[in-house]
């Protein structure tokens, strides 16, 4: 169990949760520098002044919202403060839907809420979400920052989930993908291969592997093993015209 | 520019529709094939989200130049262009070991440009603890027709496919839906990285039948569906609020001109953050 990052209390009707939030999901991933190639030295990032072509020290940085060619519009350190949304230890929920109400590309981050002090409140809300199907959509700030989640039962616990904004989310006709005829019988192998490929999620199925062999690589080079080089794997795309026949193979391949 | 007193809102916006779909096709991150069975579709992988935030620029504060990112050697003390950067794992402090793109594409090269679905499974198996980045994928050219069916067929059985492939130096497990006749690309967490939250459950005699029976009536009367529409960052708005009244007031200060080849490619960037910033808050009102 991670450390407690932030506590609050989950406020809506006359109800008053406190709870403490802990993160759910840890990576732990190789992670590289960027050297430079004649010294390997490791390189810093440095602000350069695209005018007079010289590095700039902090204090002679300021940000400004750009308006016109050349032109900018300063903003203040004073004046970010007087945007930021005002302190509060609330979690706000504004109403109640379905779980499976909202979209999972949504889901940002996922905290887990562990009570604090009041285990009743707690547990008659975790066990009301979970018994009615529902979770809560609230806002709340945290680090002068407003978020906008869902408040959810997770067996016994109770889960908060970052969800985005809505417009953030990037929408599939912006993609501009054109609309192609199929024909249904090509739909009905399609769904019919599909439905014959299909398992149980078990995710405990799927492990890392590639960052052992990472590691196991970065290993080898240290003592200076020679890398063997492979080519990435390429699939020949399959043609229109040969759609329906590889459909039809594949249906007796899984047959 | 005739009218400095006004940011150019409105021609912008109008060309925002156009400019995201002219600009996202480019924006691929990676490019490869995503196959189930024996058919394979050649692809293109793009973000599907944009965080909204208000774009600024560094700016130095003596000629309000926009400064730029560089990478700095400390060794020699020199900016380094991009060709002589390389990538090191830091085995011991100050001591590193190079590694190249080719050695690492060479780590899983079967995985490296393949997302090879093996399985589909029912989406609502799928807690959303897992869901970790969401992409779209992007049909290339002659994969429109099995794009299309892939994605026909996932929505006609409501199912998504599972698979793992390599994006820059990391596996991620991704999962493969339709989403308005597009296909998306979400990945997920690996099990083993999803922390346990048994420890923190409270004692089971914590409430009683009735508590939990006047949570529910007060839960259900506030049920509604949900509509995240109606929720928006509010900093962006007091931010951009902010701008257009010191625009008014004619409060912009000037950059001096450099040479023009450095300046076109900024631009171009630049422009688009504003138009879309604006777009944005004009969307949440």
């Amino acid at each position: 169990m991670g450390s407690t990052i932030w506590i609050g209390n989950i406020q809506f009707s006359d109800v008053n949760v406190p709870v403490k939030l802990h993160t759910a999901v840890s990576q732990n991933r190789v992670q590289f520098h960027l050297l430079h190639r004649t010294d390997r030295a490791k390189l810093r990032q440095q602000m350069i002044c695209r005018f007079d072509k010289a590095p700039v020290p902090a204090e002679e940085q300021a940000k400004g919202f750009q308006v016109d060619d050349r032109k900018y519009i300063l903003i203040d350190p004073e004046e970010f403060e007087q945007a930021e949304p005002e302190s509060s230890r609330i979690i706000d929920v504004h109403e109640f839907v379905k779980t499976g109400g909202i979209d999972p590309i949504f889901v940002e981050h996922v905290y887990y809420l562990e009570p604090d002090s009041s285990n009743r409140s707690y547990n008659a809300l975790a066990a009301a979400l979970k018994d009615m199907d529902a979770q809560g959509v609230c806002t709340w700030v945290m680090r002068k920052r407003a978020y906008f989640g869902a408040l959810q039962s997770a067996g016994r616990i109770l889960r908060l989930n970052v969800l985005r904004y809505s417009d953030e989310i990037v929408q599939a006709k912006s993609l501009g993908l054109e609309a192609f005829e199929l024909s249904e019988k090509e739909v009905n192998i399609g769904s019919e291969l599909i439905n014959k490929l299909t398992v149980k999620f078990k995710p405990e199925k799927y492990v890392n592997e590639h960052q052992k062999k990472l590691r196991e690589m970065i290993e080898k080079k240290a003592v200076g093993k020679k890398i063997a080089l492979f080519t990435p794997k390429h699939l020949k795309p399959t043609k229109p015209s040969k759609l329906l026949e590889a459909l039809e193979k594949s249906l007796k391949k899984a047959a | 520019m005739k009218n400095p007193g006004k940011i150019r809102s409105a021609r912008y916006i109008g060309k925002q529709d156009e400019s995201l779909s002219r600009e996202m096709p480019s924006q691929g991150i990676w490019t490869g094939t995503v196959s189930f069975s024996l058919v394979a579709i050649p692809v293109r992988l793009v973000k599907a989200v944009e965080p909204g935030r208000v774009s600024f620029h560094l700016l130095h504060t003596k000629d309000y130049s926009p400064l730029e990112r560089k990478m700095f050697c400390p060794e020699e003390e020199k900016m380094v262009p991009s060709e002589e950067i390389i990538r090191g794992f830091e085995i011991e402090p100050g001591k590193h070991v190079v590694v190249t793109d080719e050695e690492l594409e060479s780590v899983s090269p079967d995985r490296s440009r393949t997302i090879e679905i093996a399985e589909f499974i029912d989406i609502k198996e799928v807690d959303p603890i897992y869901y970790d980045h969401p992409y779209f994928l992007v049909p290339l050219k002659g994969g429109e027709k099995s794009y299309r069916l892939l994605a026909e067929s996932m929505q006609r059985t409501k199912r998504a496919g599972l698979a793992k492939f390599v994006l820059d130096d990391r596996e991620c497990i991704v999962l493969i839906t339709s989403r308005d006749g597009a296909l998306a690309a979400s990945t997920l967490h690996y099990r083993d990285e999803i922390l346990s939250g048994d420890a923190m459950a409270p004692a089971i005699d914590g409430a009683s039948d009735e508590e939990e029976n006047i949570m529910k009536k007060k839960i259900k009367g506030m049920m509604t569906d949900f509509a995240p529409e109606r929720y928006s960052n509010d900093r962006r708005k007091r931010l951009l609020d902010m701008i257009n009244k010191k625009v008014k007031k004619r409060a912009e200060v000037e950059a001096p001109e450099v040479g023009e080849e450095e300046e076109t490619e900024g631009m171009a960037d630049l422009m688009t953050a504003l138009e879309k910033s604006m777009h944005k808050v004009k969307k949440s009102r």
